[in-house]
């Protein structure tokens, strides 16, 4: 069964984080070593961190079909900052993981306890819709 | 240049589109399954998924003692992800293109273009 845990946690206008360098550090070292973790285990499937929020765009297209950009977006918007895409065989497994990247260490080395958003990817349309 | 394609919706919204005319769903569908063809022709595609229904989705944290939390309450306002489409592009405006395409596919929904992070903060 195949999760995608994802990070929701950034607003809008948020650059990179004004941590110190060394909290910056644990907490990607952190990173590195669950994903290490979780592909020895053959869990990952793919792993990626965005780039952040003020360089987002929202698209959508125009009467005559060309893309119309704006990047303008509610303050309360919450941002995806990364995700992961696990394999696993049950959803407890997938909020195991999750609650490991949520406890992920933030300034000072506190755990943040973010929330993670988990849902099962399908694996296609039904066939029906093919 | 990696860019991730998000289509996201409220749960009231998926639940109009389900009410839809099956032909309609249909229709939609196809568009989609021609996007991913031509994506696919061009090399320009690298993925695309979608997930199951906002109804199944639920939110973790670790507690002090490392265990997960889980909880499915979420606000009526708030936007689920319920698709995406990674796509290997040599340009911003290549990637808006391809959003427009699928915004023009799905009643001009607004579609979240974003840049892939370009640091290796990751093993594969």
């Amino acid at each position: 069964m195949k999760y995608i845990l994802m990070m929701n946690t950034m607003k809008s206008g948020h650059g990179v984080p004004s941590w110190p360098k060394k909290d910056l550090q644990a907490h990607i070292a952190f990173m590195i070593g669950l994903n290490k973790e979780l592909h020895e285990r053959g869990e990952l499937v793919s792993a990626e961190g965005l780039s952040f929020p003020d360089q987002a765009k929202l698209v959508c297209a125009g009467k005559d079909g060309r893309p119309i950009t704006d990047g303008v977006f509610p303050e309360s918007k919450e941002f995806l900052a990364g995700f992961w895409i696990i394999d696993v065989d049950s959803p407890q497994r997938a909020y195991e993981i999750a609650a490991k990247a949520s406890a992920a260490p933030g300034p000072g080395g506190v755990p943040l306890n973010m929330p993670i958003e988990v849902r099962q990817v399908m694996s296609g349309p039904p066939p029906d819709m093919l | 240049m990696k860019y991730i394609l998000l289509m996201s919706g409220t749960r009231a919204g998926v639940e109009a589109y389900h009410a839809s005319p099956k032909q309609d769903i249909n229709a939609h569908m196809a568009v989609l399954h021609r996007i991913n063809q031509d994506l696919a022709e061009s090399g320009e595609f690298v993925a695309t998924q979608r997930l199951t229904e906002p109804k199944e989705a639920k939110v973790v944290r670790g507690e002090k003692n490392g265990l997960p939390v889980t909880d499915g309450i979420f606000p009526e306002s708030k936007e689920f992800l319920l698709g995406y489409w990674i796509v290997d592009v040599p340009n911003a405006e290549r990637a808006y293109a391809i959003a427009g395409r699928i915004s023009a596919a799905s009643v001009n929904m607004p579609i979240e273009v974003r840049q892939f992070a370009t640091y290796e903060a990751k093993s594969r």
